[in-house]
């Protein structure tokens, strides 16, 4: 089914959001969604929650090294996933995307695995904490290098489309991101071959310190889709709903061969950029404090409260789950123990050559 | 080491009013690691730029500025990110005096923290060191000092060419040392000797210097006498303090936690194996990081260890 009439307009001059602040539906159609679906876009933004605070007592015991806390970001994370066909479609995301993680369906004890770079990670602690993937989810594995695995999410795209296969390639990244010539690159590249990828831009308007004046004198990053050639779209990505609506709109129009678009959500960051960074250098207490009033899963709750789905026994028993769940997977995850030394010397390539092979007999003969 | 780069970085923004400082989060955080702190306030934020996030456009945007009468002082937030800017470094900065006949230069520093040691996984750990000396028309310091650091920045600044200034972050706030507050300059090009020594030349750099001391401290222990020598500058190499020493003690270890195939070892053990052959009691000897990317897990096993540098002496010895 080719459809060519869409409920949502590109390039509209305010973000796109579909419940006010209270909780109320406000969109022009109404939100026939089954409960246990908006149950679960609940409880996957309150387990993200829930996960980020258990960072920042690791960060805090010295379990790891470093954690870029997700808190603000949840309705886009559960809006993005749910939105896609999960394990049939790819995902290329960045390093903040915890939560997008924990609602593709990434178990908490291979998510503990990475952050502590230890036996239970699937990628063998091989990379800094916060940095997941998973071939078994079609979750393309996170890389530092900002705006590095854009032209990676429109290849995945094109090759998608040259086998047929109905995937589509969803990609995310930051507003600073958009700045780095592979982004300029990878979204030409998809948008020239009408390739079935939509690009996430998750703007919390700060790239570290640098705000977002410093990386566009655009309207919105969505206006630079008028670039390419393809629609962009603002998002309240504060708004789960929104933010799910939007992206399965344009997943759907990519899956159907009408090629990219570009999604700016607007997103805030709670915490600092990372764990080696101190926000207060760059940014007044007040805006944070000002963000919190529009907490995501607070402003979802209200609405699932308004449509008889939401009461407080439901909530505490949820949390009381959630709270034992990510407890025994981190139990778990550092009782898998430290990964063997020598396993540094593995996966360079397929087939070890040979100064690897003399290089691990080195280490070897040191360690005995 | 923080407070002597940015000690030079005020002094000579101070006295020349072309230095100007561009960057991530240079600005108003002062750096990530603090080295840029205060200088916004105090020079303004045309000489002090936060720039948009893209290292092309910090690298080539300084080529145009170098070549237009400024000397810009681009801050790389760390080596692993040179790479989208690579293309500016080796096709513009690089080549720009050259391919002019002399007409246009671009008289620029590229800082940037590098190397290991911090669990920061493979791209807050490289040591890209050798891209850079493999390109001709770039020169690269890689300090180990805190004292050297503003002397060596200072005239990093001042020279004509292009310098890529390498800044071990390890070392950051590892070491103490008194850096004097006025003026002083070390000039690019030359080697230190840190120990005097006969028996073998320990021949290292940037942040393996710790482990390349640590091990001299431990042979004088069982005693043999080893000098150790910091290139400080790898391109161009200190060529003379190199073959003097290993002259005179007739074997040598080249240290370096960069990987080892087609490194800056490589190029100092084979000139020496060119030079001194017949001057040499064992042949020179690597130790190095590994041809992997540097793995997070395994973060102090890749670089070289005090132990594998007493391991590779003792086979020099023994030779
Ligand atoms: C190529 C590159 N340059 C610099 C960095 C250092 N760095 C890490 S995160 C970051 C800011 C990214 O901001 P943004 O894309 O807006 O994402 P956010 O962290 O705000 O979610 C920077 C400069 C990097 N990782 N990669």
């Amino acid at each position: 089914m080719i459809k060519d009439a869409w409920t949502f307009k590109p390039f509209s001059a305010a973000p796109i959001a579909l419940m006010d602040e209270q909780g109320n539906w406000v969109a022009d159609f109404p939100l026939e969604l089954p409960p246990d679906f908006l149950r679960g876009l609940y409880r996957d933004m309150l387990a993200a929650r829930l996960l980020d605070e258990k960072f920042v007592i690791l960060i805090r015991t010295g379990k790891t090294s470093f954690i870029a806390p997700h808190a603000g970001h949840e309705a886009a994370h559960v809006g993005i996933a749910h939105a896609m066909q999960r394990g049939h479609d790819w995902l290329f995301p960045y390093y903040r995307d915890m939560g997008l993680m924990v609602a593709m369906g990434m178990p908490f004890k291979e998510i503990f695995g990475q952050m502590l770079g230890n036996a239970a990670d699937p990628a063998k602690g091989r990379q800094m904490p916060s940095h997941p993937g998973s071939r078994a989810l079609n979750i393309f594995t996170v890389c530092s290098a900002i705006a590095s695995h854009i032209p990676p999410a429109a290849g995945a795209a094109v090759s998608m489309k040259l086998k047929g296969t109905g995937q589509v390639s969803v990609c995310t990244f930051g507003d600073g991101a958009t700045s780095e010539g592979d982004w300029y690159a990878g979204l030409n590249f998809a948008a020239v071959q009408g390739a079935p990828a939509v690009f996430a831009c998750l703007n919390n308007r700060y790239a570290i310190s640098v705000d977002l004046s410093h990386q566009t004198a655009a309207h919105s990053i969505a206006d630079k889709a008028h670039a390419f050639g393809i629609p962009g779209y603002r998002v309240d990505g504060m708004d789960a709903l929104a933010s799910y609506f939007v992206m399965r709109e344009v997943i759907e129009r990519a899956r159907s061969g009408h090629g990219p678009a570009l999604v700016e959500l607007e997103v805030y960051r709670y915490g600092p950029h990372s764990s080696a960074d101190d926000d207060l250098r760059y940014r007044p207490k007040e805006e944070v404090e000002a963000a919190k009033k529009r907490d995501p899963i607070e402003r979802f709750r209200r609405l699932l409260e308004k449509q008889g789905l939401w009461n407080l026994e439901w909530e505490e028993r949820l949390r009381a789950d959630l709270k034992a769940r990510i407890d025994r997977a981190l139990e778990e995850a550092e009782a898998m123990g430290e990964v063997p030394a020598l396993a540094m010397f593995d996966d360079v390539f397929a087939e070890p050559t040979w100064n690897l092979i003399e290089q691990r007999a080195l280490v070897q003969e040191e360690l005995r | 080491m923080i407070q002597a780069i940015n000690a030079a970085l005020d002094e000579e923004m101070a006295r020349d009013a072309r230095v100007m400082v561009l960057g991530e989060d240079v600005g108003k955080r002062g750096g990530v690691f603090l080295a840029t702190e205060g200088l916004q306030q105090k020079y303004g934020p045309d000489r002090v730029m936060d720039t948009p996030l893209s290292e092309a456009a910090i690298i080539g945007a300084a080529v145009g500025m170098a070549a237009h009468g400024m000397r810009p002082v681009a801050e790389i937030q760390f080596a692993d990110y040179v790479f989208p800017g690579f293309d500016q470094l080796v096709s513009q900065a690089a080549k720009l005096r050259y391919r002019s006949g002399g007409q246009f230069t671009a008289p620029m520093v590229v800082r940037m923290p590098s190397g290991g040691g911090v669990r920061g996984g493979h791209h807050h750990s490289q040591s890209p060191e050798a891209h850079f000396a493999h390109t001709g028309g770039l020169k690269t310091i890689v300090v180990s000092t805190p004292y050297d650091t503003k002397g060596l920045l200072k005239s990093a600044i001042r020279d004509d060419d292009p310098v890529i200034f390498m800044e071990p972050k390890r070392l950051y706030r590892a070491l103490k040392e008194e850096v004097p507050s006025e003026e002083y300059l070390i000039p690019i090009g030359k080697a230190a000797v840190r120990r005097e020594g006969s028996d073998i030349s320990l021949i290292s750099y940037g942040g393996s210097m710790i482990e390349t001391q640590k091990a001299a401290e431990e042979l004088a222990s069982v005693g043999i006498s080893a000098e150790v020598i910091d290139l400080r500058t790898v391109m161009p190499w200190d060529k003379e303090a190199v073959l003097n020493s290993v002259a005179k003690t007739g074997r040598v270890l080249v240290i370096s936690e960069a990987p080892r195939t087609a490194s800056i070892a490589s190029e100092v053990a084979a000139t020496i194996a060119e030079e001194l052959l017949d001057q040499l009691e064992a042949p020179p000897l690597r130790v190095t990081g590994f041809d992997t990317p540097y793995p997070y897990a395994q973060d102090k096993l890749y670089m070289p260890t005090v132990t594998r540098i007493l391991n590779a002496a003792k086979r020099a010895l023994d030779y």
